[in-house]
């Protein structure tokens, strides 16, 4: 019976409806196209960011644009010391550590094995909430220091720059008086737009995996004889990280 | 080819191929490769001045990160070349954005 299907199946036209030409189902397909979009969106805003950056010019009420160094360099807990990137480091690993975990669940369906699945999700889940976390804070430490959507407090004078080269990695630091004037505004803006604009996605990531981790605990794809459900919400999952990856590289390394 | 799909499931539409799990001994190792490509993103950043290579260098580890999370975490290497370039290719117009971007963007500083 198998055979036989099988054989009927082979001898239908590729294109002519009624099998797969790529060889995967609808849902995964639409997704890998819903990601090709998204990766457009994400691109034109980083692109922006670009255009912002390189054609900033030094005019007498704003600075050159800010050195990334000079703004993320706080860690929670150890307040007014000089840690450049090592927070963001952090959330990188974070996000890298939930990928594997997820990337695993998507095995473990591989393997049908529901238990399995259920535990990876639970850890995937807990990496997003953790990486929505760090963000938070992050966002609350940038905006108490000044920056809004609409007004940039880090245009770092010349000053600034020979107090901030003065002080290594793991030393105090605290900005003085006259190191700091109004900056590019698209700075602050851009900042608050794209690393948003990523939050909500991984959001609606965490959103996602619950609700497939429920689905999985109910027996739902047990019942449906495969767990495709969780290598789409993977892909999208996937996603998040791999815009983290440019935005990290963009916004804090460059 | 073999599929799960039986008279009256509402997958028969849907198609869903048959997958088989590959182990996890290379979704480890791409978990190894990019911590340590982070890892090193971490040193060069406080090893280099700031210079237009060390930009390019930054920006090549970000598309070696990139090829590895689509390659091996989202399965990319193990689908039909079919659907590798039906979402591949039309990436082709980030790069025109980025190159219309470099080539037009110095008017931008004119304009300020």
């Amino acid at each position: 019976m198998a055979n036989h299907s099988e054989a009927a199946f082979e001898q239908q036209p590729m294109w002519a409806g009624g099998r797969s030409p790529f060889n995967v189902s609808y849902g995964k397909l639409m997704m890998w196209i819903f990601l090709l979009s998204d990766a457009f969106t994400f691109s034109s805003l980083l692109v922006q960011y670009g255009a912002q950056r390189f054609s900033n010019v030094v005019t007498p009420v704003t600075t050159k644009w800010p050195d990334p160094a000079s703004i993320f360099n706080h860690f929670p807990g150890l307040h007014g010391i000089h840690l450049p990137l090592l927070f963001v480091s952090v959330m990188t690993f974070i996000l890298i550590l939930s990928s594997v975990t997820m990337v695993l669940a998507v095995e473990a369906g591989h393997r049908k094995a529901k238990k399995e699945v259920a535990r990876y999700m639970i850890y995937t889940i807990l990496g997003g909430i953790a990486f929505l976390s760090c963000q938070a804070w992050e966002w609350a430490t940038f905006i108490h220091e000044g920056a809004r959507l609409n007004h940039n407090f880090f245009g770092i004078t010349e000053q600034g720059y020979k107090h901030l080269h003065s002080v290594k990695f793991g030393q105090h630091f605290e900005w003085a008086a006259g190191d700091r004037t109004f900056g590019p505004v698209p700075f602050a803006a851009l900042f608050f737009i794209v690393t948003g604009f990523h939050g909500f996605h991984v959001f609606s990531g965490v959103v996602i995996n619950v609700i497939v981790y429920i689905m999985t605990r109910r027996g739902v794809f047990e019942r449906r004889g495969h767990y495709e459900m969780i290598e789409k919400a993977g892909l999208y999952w996937h996603f998040v990280d791999l815009v983290w990856v440019f935005v990290f590289t963009f916004f804090y390394l460059i | 080819m073999e599929f799960y799909t039986k008279p009256g499931d509402y997958d028969a539409i849907n198609y869903i191929p048959h997958t088989e799990s590959h182990g996890t001994k290379e979704l480890w190792r791409t978990f190894w490769i990019l911590l340590g490509i982070t890892v090193l993103d971490f040193g060069i950043y406080f090893a280099m001045s700031p210079s237009m290579f060390k930009n390019i260098i930054f920006i090549f580890f970000g598309l070696v990160k990139a090829y590895y999370i689509v390659g091996a975490f989202m399965h990319m290497k193990s689908e039909k070349i079919n659907l590798a370039l039906v979402i591949l290719v039309p990436t082709v117009f980030i790069i025109g954005l980025i190159m219309g971007l470099l080539y037009e963007g110095h008017a931008l500083t004119y304009v300020k």
